[in-house]
Protein backbone atom coordinates (compact mmCIF):
# COMPACT_ATOMS: atom_id res chain seq x y z
CA UNK A 1 0.00 0.00 0.00
CA UNK A 2 1.64 3.23 -0.96
CA UNK A 3 1.65 6.28 1.61
CA UNK A 4 1.40 9.17 -0.30
CA UNK A 5 3.34 12.33 0.36
CA UNK A 6 4.04 15.73 -1.28
CA UNK A 7 7.96 16.86 -1.11
CA UNK A 8 9.45 20.51 -2.11
CA UNK A 9 12.77 20.65 -2.92
CA UNK A 10 13.63 24.33 -2.35
CA UNK A 11 16.72 23.96 -3.98
CA UNK A 12 14.83 23.80 -7.42
CA UNK A 13 12.39 25.20 -6.78
CA UNK A 14 11.91 28.48 -9.13
CA UNK A 15 8.52 30.32 -8.18
CA UNK A 16 6.95 29.56 -11.75
CA UNK A 17 3.57 29.61 -9.84
CA UNK A 18 2.46 26.75 -12.19
CA UNK A 19 2.13 24.14 -10.06
CA UNK A 20 -0.60 26.78 -8.47
CA UNK A 21 -1.70 27.17 -11.86
CA UNK A 22 -2.34 23.44 -12.87
CA UNK A 23 -4.24 22.75 -10.04
CA UNK A 24 -6.14 25.50 -10.59
CA UNK A 25 -6.99 24.89 -14.23
CA UNK A 26 -7.41 20.77 -13.55
CA UNK A 27 -9.85 20.96 -10.96
CA UNK A 28 -11.77 23.61 -11.62
CA UNK A 29 -11.26 25.22 -8.76
CA UNK A 30 -13.86 28.18 -7.42
CA UNK A 31 -13.51 31.93 -8.07
CA UNK A 32 -11.30 33.09 -5.32
CA UNK A 33 -10.08 30.23 -4.31
CA UNK A 34 -5.81 28.37 -4.91
CA UNK A 35 -5.41 25.17 -3.53
CA UNK A 36 -2.03 25.54 -3.98
CA UNK A 37 0.57 28.41 -3.47
CA UNK A 38 3.94 29.24 -3.98
CA UNK A 39 5.56 31.23 -0.77
CA UNK A 40 9.08 32.59 -1.34
CA UNK A 41 11.37 33.98 1.82
CA UNK A 42 13.52 36.04 1.18
CA UNK A 43 12.62 37.51 -2.06
CA UNK A 44 15.38 39.15 -4.07
CA UNK A 45 18.15 38.69 -1.32
CA UNK A 46 21.18 35.82 -2.04
CA UNK A 47 19.52 33.20 0.60
CA UNK A 48 16.41 33.85 -1.39
CA UNK A 49 14.46 29.90 -1.80
CA UNK A 50 10.69 29.47 -2.85
CA UNK A 51 8.44 26.60 -1.68
CA UNK A 52 5.24 24.79 -2.93
CA UNK A 53 3.02 24.11 -0.31
CA UNK A 54 -0.72 22.78 -0.12
CA UNK A 55 -2.22 20.16 2.00
CA UNK A 56 0.62 17.87 3.05
CA UNK A 57 -1.86 15.37 4.20
CA UNK A 58 -0.79 14.77 7.70
CA UNK A 59 -0.65 11.21 9.52
CA UNK A 60 -2.12 12.83 12.73
CA UNK A 61 -4.36 15.60 10.99
CA UNK A 62 -5.21 18.58 12.64
CA UNK A 63 -7.46 19.80 10.81
CA UNK A 64 -9.60 16.39 11.47
CA UNK A 65 -9.45 16.18 14.94
CA UNK A 66 -11.11 20.03 15.64
CA UNK A 67 -13.64 19.73 12.81
CA UNK A 68 -17.05 19.89 14.62
CA UNK A 69 -18.80 17.85 12.36
CA UNK A 70 -15.95 15.31 11.68
CA UNK A 71 -15.97 15.39 8.09
CA UNK A 72 -12.70 13.98 7.35
CA UNK A 73 -11.00 10.37 6.45
CA UNK A 74 -7.84 9.17 5.88
CA UNK A 75 -8.18 6.78 2.57
CA UNK A 76 -5.46 3.67 2.26
CA UNK A 77 -2.96 6.07 0.84
CA UNK A 78 -2.39 8.30 3.37
CA UNK A 79 -4.45 11.38 1.61
CA UNK A 80 -6.83 13.41 3.69
CA UNK A 81 -10.27 13.50 2.19
CA UNK A 82 -13.25 15.74 3.24
CA UNK A 83 -17.27 15.19 2.72
CA UNK A 84 -17.88 18.52 1.74
CA UNK A 85 -21.58 17.86 1.81
CA UNK A 86 -21.73 18.11 5.76
CA UNK A 87 -19.24 21.37 6.22
CA UNK A 88 -20.25 23.50 7.82
CA UNK A 89 -17.43 26.51 6.90
CA UNK A 90 -16.23 27.49 10.84
CA UNK A 91 -13.26 27.57 9.78
CA UNK A 92 -11.95 25.20 12.63
CA UNK A 93 -9.71 23.42 10.30
CA UNK A 94 -7.87 26.58 9.20
CA UNK A 95 -7.41 27.89 12.35
CA UNK A 96 -5.72 24.15 13.34
CA UNK A 97 -4.13 23.34 10.03
CA UNK A 98 -0.19 23.75 10.21
CA UNK A 99 0.28 24.98 6.30
CA UNK A 100 -3.14 27.21 5.80
CA UNK A 101 -4.12 24.69 3.40
CA UNK A 102 -8.11 25.38 4.16
CA UNK A 103 -9.62 27.48 1.70
CA UNK A 104 -13.15 29.14 1.99
CA UNK A 105 -15.46 30.57 -0.73
CA UNK A 106 -17.61 33.73 0.42
CA UNK A 107 -20.66 32.79 0.79
CA UNK A 108 -23.61 34.65 1.67
CA UNK A 109 -24.84 38.29 2.60
CA UNK A 110 -22.27 38.90 5.15
CA UNK A 111 -19.69 37.02 3.01
CA UNK A 112 -19.70 33.83 5.37
CA UNK A 113 -17.56 31.08 4.88
CA UNK A 114 -18.68 28.46 2.16
CA UNK A 115 -18.00 25.16 2.46
CA UNK A 116 -14.30 23.94 2.70
CA UNK A 117 -11.96 23.24 0.12
CA UNK A 118 -8.41 22.12 0.00
CA UNK A 119 -5.99 20.28 -2.32
CA UNK A 120 -7.33 16.04 -1.94
CA UNK A 121 -4.06 15.24 -3.64
CA UNK A 122 -6.44 14.36 -6.85
CA UNK A 123 -7.90 11.80 -5.10
CA UNK A 124 -11.44 13.02 -5.28
CA UNK A 125 -13.97 13.16 -2.13
CA UNK A 126 -16.52 10.40 -0.98
CA UNK A 127 -18.55 10.06 -4.04
CA UNK A 128 -18.39 7.74 -6.78
CA UNK A 129 -14.76 7.92 -8.59
CA UNK A 130 -15.13 10.38 -11.48
CA UNK A 131 -18.66 10.61 -11.62
CA UNK A 132 -20.14 14.59 -12.14
CA UNK A 133 -20.99 15.06 -8.58
CA UNK A 134 -17.82 14.25 -7.22
CA UNK A 135 -16.18 16.45 -10.47
CA UNK A 136 -17.85 19.16 -9.26
CA UNK A 137 -17.11 19.53 -5.57
CA UNK A 138 -13.35 18.15 -5.39
CA UNK A 139 -12.44 18.44 -8.82
CA UNK A 140 -10.79 15.32 -10.90
CA UNK A 141 -9.53 12.09 -9.26
CA UNK A 142 -6.60 11.62 -11.07
CA UNK A 143 -5.45 9.16 -8.61
CA UNK A 144 -8.25 6.87 -9.41
CA UNK A 145 -7.12 6.59 -13.13
CA UNK A 146 -4.33 5.89 -12.08
CA UNK A 147 -2.35 8.91 -11.70
CA UNK A 148 -0.10 11.46 -9.63
CA UNK A 149 -1.11 14.74 -8.60
CA UNK A 150 -0.61 17.22 -11.45
CA UNK A 151 1.01 19.99 -9.74
CA UNK A 152 4.33 17.67 -9.01
CA UNK A 153 3.70 16.00 -12.33
CA UNK A 154 4.22 18.83 -14.82
CA UNK A 155 6.87 20.92 -12.33
CA UNK A 156 9.19 22.08 -14.83
CA UNK A 157 12.44 21.17 -12.72
CA UNK A 158 10.75 18.58 -10.52
CA UNK A 159 11.46 20.44 -7.09
CA UNK A 160 7.71 19.62 -6.19
CA UNK A 161 6.95 15.56 -6.08
CA UNK A 162 4.45 13.44 -4.95
CA UNK A 163 3.81 9.81 -4.85
CA UNK A 164 4.92 7.09 -2.81
CA UNK A 165 7.08 7.92 0.39
CA UNK A 166 9.25 5.72 -0.37
CA UNK A 167 9.75 6.39 -3.99
CA UNK A 168 9.78 10.29 -3.40
CA UNK A 169 12.28 9.71 -0.63
CA UNK A 170 14.55 7.35 -2.84
CA UNK A 171 14.22 10.23 -5.39
CA UNK A 172 15.73 12.75 -3.26
CA UNK A 173 18.37 10.96 -1.53
CA UNK A 174 19.77 10.23 -4.80
CA UNK A 175 19.89 14.06 -5.05
CA UNK A 176 21.25 14.72 -1.84
CA UNK A 177 23.87 12.30 -3.12
CA UNK A 178 24.17 13.90 -6.33
CA UNK A 179 24.63 17.39 -4.77
CA UNK A 180 28.04 16.36 -3.70
CA UNK A 181 27.49 16.45 0.06
CA UNK A 182 28.03 14.12 2.68
CA UNK A 183 26.37 16.12 5.20
CA UNK A 184 23.36 15.88 3.30
CA UNK A 185 23.40 12.22 3.31
CA UNK A 186 23.55 12.30 6.86
CA UNK A 187 20.24 12.07 8.94
CA UNK A 188 18.50 10.67 5.93
CA UNK A 189 18.05 7.79 7.96
CA UNK A 190 18.77 8.31 11.44
CA UNK A 191 17.78 11.65 12.71
CA UNK A 192 14.74 12.05 10.02
CA UNK A 193 11.80 10.48 9.23
CA UNK A 194 10.68 12.88 6.15
CA UNK A 195 8.02 11.11 4.95
CA UNK A 196 5.38 10.19 7.63
CA UNK A 197 4.48 7.20 9.20
CA UNK A 198 6.72 4.10 10.08
CA UNK A 199 10.14 4.68 10.38
CA UNK A 200 12.05 6.23 12.61
CA UNK B 1 -2.71 13.10 31.28
CA UNK B 2 -2.81 10.66 28.20
CA UNK B 3 -4.46 12.78 26.17
CA UNK B 4 -1.44 15.85 27.23
CA UNK B 5 1.15 13.64 26.65
CA UNK B 6 -0.20 12.25 23.18
CA UNK B 7 -0.82 15.35 22.43
CA UNK B 8 2.71 17.22 22.67
CA UNK B 9 3.74 13.95 21.28
CA UNK B 10 1.91 15.35 18.28
CA UNK B 11 3.03 18.19 18.55
CA UNK B 12 6.65 17.55 18.16
CA UNK B 13 6.16 14.56 15.26
CA UNK B 14 4.00 17.50 13.56
CA UNK B 15 7.13 20.18 13.97
CA UNK B 16 9.10 17.80 12.67
CA UNK B 17 6.84 16.82 10.04
CA UNK B 18 7.39 20.32 8.95
CA UNK B 19 10.76 20.55 8.85
CA UNK B 20 11.14 17.89 6.77
CA UNK B 21 8.80 18.23 4.02
CA UNK B 22 9.68 21.82 3.88
CA UNK B 23 12.87 21.95 4.56
CA UNK B 24 14.72 18.58 3.71
CA UNK B 25 15.50 20.34 0.51
CA UNK B 26 17.88 22.03 2.76
CA UNK B 27 19.44 19.61 4.31
CA UNK B 28 23.14 20.00 3.14
CA UNK B 29 23.50 22.95 5.19
CA UNK B 30 20.92 22.39 7.21
CA UNK B 31 22.61 19.11 9.16
CA UNK B 32 25.22 21.11 11.14
CA UNK B 33 21.94 23.50 11.99
CA UNK B 34 20.13 20.18 13.43
CA UNK B 35 23.22 18.62 15.00
CA UNK B 36 23.73 21.78 17.02
CA UNK B 37 21.38 23.81 17.79
CA UNK B 38 23.84 26.49 19.70
CA UNK B 39 25.17 27.21 16.55
CA UNK B 40 26.10 30.68 16.35
CA UNK B 41 23.64 32.99 14.02
CA UNK B 42 24.18 33.68 10.87
CA UNK B 43 24.21 30.49 9.31
CA UNK B 44 20.81 31.85 6.66
CA UNK B 45 19.37 28.95 6.01
CA UNK B 46 18.91 27.88 9.93
CA UNK B 47 17.76 31.45 10.43
CA UNK B 48 15.43 31.42 7.82
CA UNK B 49 14.14 27.44 8.84
CA UNK B 50 13.97 29.10 12.22
CA UNK B 51 11.62 31.78 10.94
CA UNK B 52 9.58 30.48 8.74
CA UNK B 53 9.21 27.63 11.89
CA UNK B 54 7.81 30.80 13.73
CA UNK B 55 5.32 31.80 11.30
CA UNK B 56 7.34 35.47 9.59
CA UNK B 57 5.48 35.70 6.13
CA UNK B 58 7.23 35.30 3.04
CA UNK B 59 5.92 36.44 -0.48
CA UNK B 60 3.50 34.89 -2.16
CA UNK B 61 1.73 35.67 -5.57
CA UNK B 62 -1.85 33.77 -4.28
CA UNK B 63 -3.78 36.42 -2.75
CA UNK B 64 -5.60 35.99 0.56
CA UNK B 65 -5.08 36.03 4.47
CA UNK B 66 -2.12 35.13 5.76
CA UNK B 67 -0.75 33.12 2.22
CA UNK B 68 2.45 34.20 3.02
CA UNK B 69 2.89 32.62 5.92
CA UNK B 70 4.19 28.54 5.46
CA UNK B 71 3.64 27.71 9.27
CA UNK B 72 0.64 28.43 11.59
CA UNK B 73 2.94 28.11 14.44
CA UNK B 74 -0.03 28.22 16.74
CA UNK B 75 -2.50 25.74 15.20
CA UNK B 76 -1.58 22.16 16.82
CA UNK B 77 -1.78 24.59 20.42
CA UNK B 78 -4.90 25.59 19.74
CA UNK B 79 -5.99 21.93 18.50
CA UNK B 80 -4.94 20.48 21.70
CA UNK B 81 -6.23 23.36 23.84
CA UNK B 82 -9.89 23.20 22.71
CA UNK B 83 -10.12 19.48 22.36
CA UNK B 84 -8.30 19.34 25.16
CA UNK B 85 -8.76 21.48 28.72
CA UNK B 86 -11.48 23.33 26.98
CA UNK B 87 -13.73 20.34 26.27
CA UNK B 88 -12.80 18.63 29.33
CA UNK B 89 -12.95 21.11 31.78
CA UNK B 90 -15.80 22.60 29.82
CA UNK B 91 -18.16 19.56 30.63
CA UNK B 92 -16.81 19.32 33.97
CA UNK B 93 -17.93 22.57 35.22
CA UNK B 94 -21.71 22.13 33.56
CA UNK B 95 -21.89 18.81 35.03
CA UNK B 96 -21.05 19.94 38.59
CA UNK B 97 -23.14 22.85 38.50
CA UNK B 98 -25.90 20.75 37.45
CA UNK B 99 -24.95 18.03 39.88
CA UNK B 100 -25.12 20.83 42.67
CA UNK B 101 -28.44 21.79 41.39
CA UNK B 102 -30.05 18.37 41.76
CA UNK B 103 -27.92 17.75 45.04
CA UNK B 104 -29.69 21.20 46.51
CA UNK B 105 -32.94 20.15 45.32
CA UNK B 106 -32.80 16.65 47.47
CA UNK B 107 -31.53 17.83 50.20
CA UNK B 108 -33.25 21.38 50.00
CA UNK B 109 -36.30 21.53 47.88
CA UNK B 110 -38.31 24.37 46.95
CA UNK B 111 -38.70 27.29 49.00
CA UNK B 112 -42.17 27.62 49.64
CA UNK B 113 -44.08 30.39 51.44
CA UNK B 114 -44.66 30.28 55.07
CA UNK B 115 -47.94 32.32 55.24
CA UNK B 116 -50.40 31.29 52.97
CA UNK B 117 -51.17 33.71 50.26
CA UNK B 118 -53.07 36.59 50.51
CA UNK B 119 -54.96 36.37 46.86
CA UNK B 120 -54.51 40.27 46.16
CA UNK B 121 -51.48 40.71 43.61
CA UNK B 122 -49.11 43.21 43.10
CA UNK B 123 -47.42 43.82 39.82
CA UNK B 124 -43.46 43.16 39.96
CA UNK B 125 -42.24 43.56 36.02
CA UNK B 126 -44.26 45.69 33.56
CA UNK B 127 -45.09 43.91 30.13
CA UNK B 128 -42.44 45.57 28.70
CA UNK B 129 -39.37 44.23 31.24
CA UNK B 130 -41.25 40.74 30.58
CA UNK B 131 -40.74 41.40 27.01
CA UNK B 132 -36.81 42.10 27.54
CA UNK B 133 -36.42 39.23 29.76
CA UNK B 134 -38.21 36.64 27.71
CA UNK B 135 -36.21 38.13 24.62
CA UNK B 136 -32.69 37.67 26.38
CA UNK B 137 -33.74 34.02 27.58
CA UNK B 138 -34.81 32.87 24.41
CA UNK B 139 -32.44 33.63 22.36
CA UNK B 140 -29.88 32.66 25.19
CA UNK B 141 -31.28 29.39 25.63
CA UNK B 142 -31.05 29.04 21.53
CA UNK B 143 -27.01 30.47 21.38
CA UNK B 144 -26.17 28.07 24.25
CA UNK B 145 -27.83 25.13 22.79
CA UNK B 146 -26.18 25.50 19.25
CA UNK B 147 -23.25 26.18 20.96
CA UNK B 148 -22.72 23.68 23.03
CA UNK B 149 -23.55 21.41 19.90
CA UNK B 150 -20.65 22.87 18.33
CA UNK B 151 -17.78 21.91 21.19
CA UNK B 152 -19.42 18.63 22.19
CA UNK B 153 -22.33 17.41 19.34
CA UNK B 154 -19.38 15.51 18.06
CA UNK B 155 -18.59 13.65 20.99
CA UNK B 156 -21.86 13.63 22.31
CA UNK B 157 -24.18 13.07 19.12
CA UNK B 158 -21.63 11.99 16.64
CA UNK B 159 -21.83 8.30 17.37
CA UNK B 160 -25.44 8.36 17.34
CA UNK B 161 -26.42 10.62 14.14
CA UNK B 162 -22.88 10.19 12.37
CA UNK B 163 -21.03 13.06 10.35
CA UNK B 164 -24.27 13.88 7.96
CA UNK B 165 -26.42 14.53 10.73
CA UNK B 166 -23.98 16.72 12.53
CA UNK B 167 -23.76 18.09 9.33
CA UNK B 168 -27.81 19.03 9.02
CA UNK B 169 -27.92 19.77 12.99
CA UNK B 170 -24.57 22.27 12.69
CA UNK B 171 -25.42 23.26 9.58
CA UNK B 172 -28.70 24.99 10.65
CA UNK B 173 -27.37 25.45 14.29
CA UNK B 174 -24.39 27.41 12.71
CA UNK B 175 -27.03 29.31 10.65
CA UNK B 176 -29.43 30.45 14.16
CA UNK B 177 -25.93 30.90 16.14
CA UNK B 178 -24.78 33.39 13.86
CA UNK B 179 -27.72 35.30 13.30
CA UNK B 180 -29.09 35.28 16.42
CA UNK B 181 -25.87 36.17 18.43
CA UNK B 182 -26.38 40.05 17.73
CA UNK B 183 -30.18 39.92 18.62
CA UNK B 184 -29.02 38.27 22.01
CA UNK B 185 -26.57 41.56 22.61
CA UNK B 186 -29.16 43.71 21.64
CA UNK B 187 -31.52 42.12 24.31
CA UNK B 188 -28.88 41.95 27.03
CA UNK B 189 -27.74 45.57 26.64
CA UNK B 190 -31.69 46.31 26.99
CA UNK B 191 -32.02 44.02 29.65
CA UNK B 192 -28.91 45.63 31.41
CA UNK B 193 -30.67 49.51 31.05
CA UNK B 194 -34.16 48.28 32.17
CA UNK B 195 -32.55 46.76 35.29
CA UNK B 196 -29.70 48.17 35.87
CA UNK B 197 -30.90 50.65 38.59
CA UNK B 198 -32.51 48.01 41.14
CA UNK B 199 -28.88 46.32 40.74
CA UNK B 200 -27.51 48.74 42.99
CA UNK B 201 -25.78 47.66 46.38
CA UNK B 202 -27.98 48.09 48.89
CA UNK B 203 -27.81 48.12 53.06
CA UNK B 204 -29.49 44.74 53.04
CA UNK B 205 -27.12 43.17 50.89
CA UNK B 206 -24.61 42.53 53.74
CA UNK B 207 -27.36 40.92 55.82
CA UNK B 208 -27.98 38.29 52.62
CA UNK B 209 -24.47 37.43 52.30
CA UNK B 210 -24.14 36.75 56.11
CA UNK B 211 -26.95 34.47 56.16
CA UNK B 212 -26.56 33.15 52.26
CA UNK B 213 -29.36 34.64 51.12
CA UNK B 214 -31.48 32.14 53.61
CA UNK B 215 -30.97 29.24 51.16
CA UNK B 216 -29.76 26.76 53.50
CA UNK B 217 -32.86 27.60 56.32
CA UNK B 218 -36.43 27.79 55.81
CA UNK B 219 -38.57 30.15 57.34
CA UNK B 220 -35.73 32.57 56.89
CA UNK B 221 -36.80 35.67 55.49
CA UNK B 222 -34.26 38.39 54.92
CA UNK B 223 -35.81 41.55 54.00
CA UNK B 224 -34.08 42.87 50.51
CA UNK B 225 -35.23 45.38 47.54
CA UNK B 226 -36.66 44.79 44.29
CA UNK B 227 -33.92 42.05 44.00
CA UNK B 228 -32.03 40.11 46.45
CA UNK B 229 -28.44 39.97 46.24
CA UNK B 230 -28.10 36.45 44.27
CA UNK B 231 -29.86 38.26 41.74
CA UNK B 232 -27.53 41.12 41.65
CA UNK B 233 -24.77 38.97 41.49
CA UNK B 234 -26.22 37.20 38.48
CA UNK B 235 -27.01 40.63 37.16
CA UNK B 236 -23.42 42.15 37.32
CA UNK B 237 -21.45 38.85 37.01
CA UNK B 238 -23.84 36.68 34.62
CA UNK B 239 -25.54 39.31 32.28
CA UNK B 240 -23.52 42.27 32.20
CA UNK B 241 -19.92 40.74 32.77
CA UNK B 242 -20.21 37.38 30.90
CA UNK B 243 -23.04 38.28 28.97
CA UNK B 244 -21.42 41.08 27.34
CA UNK B 245 -17.89 39.19 27.17
CA UNK B 246 -19.05 36.31 25.47
CA UNK B 247 -21.96 38.28 22.83
CA UNK B 248 -18.88 40.88 22.10
CA UNK B 249 -16.50 37.92 21.04
CA UNK B 250 -19.26 35.99 19.16
CA UNK B 251 -19.81 39.63 17.20
CA UNK B 252 -16.24 39.40 16.55
CA UNK B 253 -16.05 36.32 15.11
CA UNK B 254 -19.29 36.21 13.43
CA UNK B 255 -18.07 38.28 10.39
CA UNK B 256 -14.74 37.06 9.57
CA UNK B 257 -14.59 38.42 5.68
CA UNK B 258 -15.23 41.92 6.75
CA UNK B 259 -11.96 42.72 8.62
CA UNK B 260 -8.99 41.33 7.72
CA UNK B 261 -8.24 38.54 10.84
CA UNK B 262 -5.68 36.61 11.10
CA UNK B 263 -5.39 32.90 12.64
CA UNK B 264 -4.09 33.62 15.55
CA UNK B 265 -6.87 36.06 16.52
CA UNK B 266 -9.88 33.43 15.60
CA UNK B 267 -8.00 31.15 17.88
CA UNK B 268 -7.99 33.01 20.47
CA UNK B 269 -11.51 34.80 20.85
CA UNK B 270 -12.82 30.63 19.64
CA UNK B 271 -11.29 30.10 23.22
CA UNK B 272 -11.98 32.94 25.10
CA UNK B 273 -15.76 32.88 23.37
CA UNK B 274 -16.00 29.47 24.90
CA UNK B 275 -14.97 29.86 28.31
CA UNK B 276 -16.74 32.97 29.00
CA UNK B 277 -19.96 30.93 27.66
CA UNK B 278 -19.73 27.89 29.82
CA UNK B 279 -19.21 29.97 32.73
CA UNK B 280 -22.37 32.03 31.66
CA UNK B 281 -23.98 28.52 30.92
CA UNK B 282 -23.24 27.35 34.36
CA UNK B 283 -24.50 30.34 35.97
CA UNK B 284 -27.93 30.53 34.02
CA UNK B 285 -27.97 27.01 35.55
CA UNK B 286 -28.47 28.76 38.56
CA UNK B 287 -31.07 31.42 38.07
CA UNK B 288 -33.18 29.14 35.75
CA UNK B 289 -33.27 26.53 38.92
CA UNK B 290 -34.56 29.33 41.07
CA UNK B 291 -36.30 30.55 38.90
CA UNK B 292 -38.88 27.38 38.02
CA UNK B 293 -38.25 24.49 40.75
CA UNK B 294 -36.06 26.20 43.32
CA UNK B 295 -38.36 29.38 44.59
CA UNK B 296 -41.92 28.77 44.28
CA UNK B 297 -43.84 31.48 42.61
CA UNK B 298 -41.22 32.88 40.97
CA UNK B 299 -41.85 32.21 37.68
CA UNK B 300 -45.34 33.24 37.78
CA UNK B 301 -43.63 36.82 38.19
CA UNK B 302 -41.78 36.85 35.46
CA UNK B 303 -45.10 34.98 33.41
CA UNK B 304 -48.05 37.37 34.51
CA UNK B 305 -45.85 40.18 35.95
CA UNK B 306 -47.98 40.14 38.90
CA UNK B 307 -47.02 38.42 42.48
CA UNK B 308 -49.20 37.85 45.43
CA UNK B 309 -48.17 39.69 48.71
CA UNK B 310 -47.47 37.15 50.59
CA UNK B 311 -44.71 36.52 47.70
CA UNK B 312 -43.75 40.38 47.91
CA UNK B 313 -43.24 40.06 51.77
CA UNK B 314 -41.36 37.01 52.23
CA UNK B 315 -38.53 37.63 49.71
CA UNK B 316 -38.47 41.01 48.78
CA UNK B 317 -39.83 42.98 52.09
CA UNK B 318 -38.28 46.46 51.24
CA UNK B 319 -39.93 46.48 47.66
CA UNK B 320 -42.60 45.25 48.69
CA UNK B 321 -43.07 48.14 51.58
CA UNK B 322 -42.02 50.92 49.11
CA UNK B 323 -44.75 49.35 46.57
CA UNK B 324 -47.08 49.86 49.34
CA UNK B 325 -45.81 53.27 49.92
CA UNK B 326 -46.33 53.97 46.44
CA UNK B 327 -42.65 55.20 46.29
CA UNK B 328 -41.67 52.10 44.29
CA UNK B 329 -40.88 53.80 40.40
CA UNK B 330 -41.78 50.50 38.80
CA UNK B 331 -45.37 50.80 38.84
S1 LIG C 1 -5.64 20.42 5.76
FE1 LIG C 1 -3.86 20.98 6.95
S2 LIG C 1 -4.09 19.84 8.87
FE2 LIG C 1 -5.45 18.89 7.37
S3 LIG C 1 -4.25 17.21 6.50
FE3 LIG C 1 -3.99 19.01 5.15
S4 LIG C 1 -2.14 20.01 5.92
FE4 LIG C 1 -2.81 18.58 7.52
S1 LIG D 1 -14.97 24.47 8.00
FE1 LIG D 1 -15.94 22.50 7.45
S2 LIG D 1 -14.24 21.06 7.32
FE2 LIG D 1 -13.46 22.85 8.39
S3 LIG D 1 -13.72 22.35 10.57
FE3 LIG D 1 -15.56 23.49 9.94
S4 LIG D 1 -17.06 21.94 9.33
FE4 LIG D 1 -15.04 20.91 9.42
Amino acid sequence: MARMKFLCDAERCIECNACVTACKNEHEVQWGINRRRVVTINDGEPNEKSISVACMHCTDAPCAAVCPVDIFYTTEDGVVLHNKDACIGCGYCLFACPFGAPQFPQDGAFGERGKMDKCTFCGGGPEEDNSPAERAKYGRNRLAEGKLPLCAEMCSTKALLAGDANEVSDIFRERVVARGSNRGAWGQNLQFNPLGGTRR
Amino acid sequence: MIAISRGSAALAWLIRLAAIAMALSMLPSMAVAATDPAKPPGDPVANYWREVRQGVPGLSQVDGAESGVLINAAGQQWREQRNGPLKRYGAMILLAMLGIIVLFYLVRGPMRLSAPPTGRKIQRFTPFERFVHWGTAITFILMGLTGLAVLFGRSVLGPLIGSGGLGGLLGLGKLVHNYLGPVFLAFTILLILVFLRDNVWAKCDAQWIARAGGMFSSGDHIPSGRFNFGEKAWFWLGVTFLGLFVAGTGLLLDFPALIDRTRELMQNLVLLHAIGAVLLLAMSLGHIYMATLGVEGAMESMKTGEVDETWAKEHHELWYEETKAGRSSHM
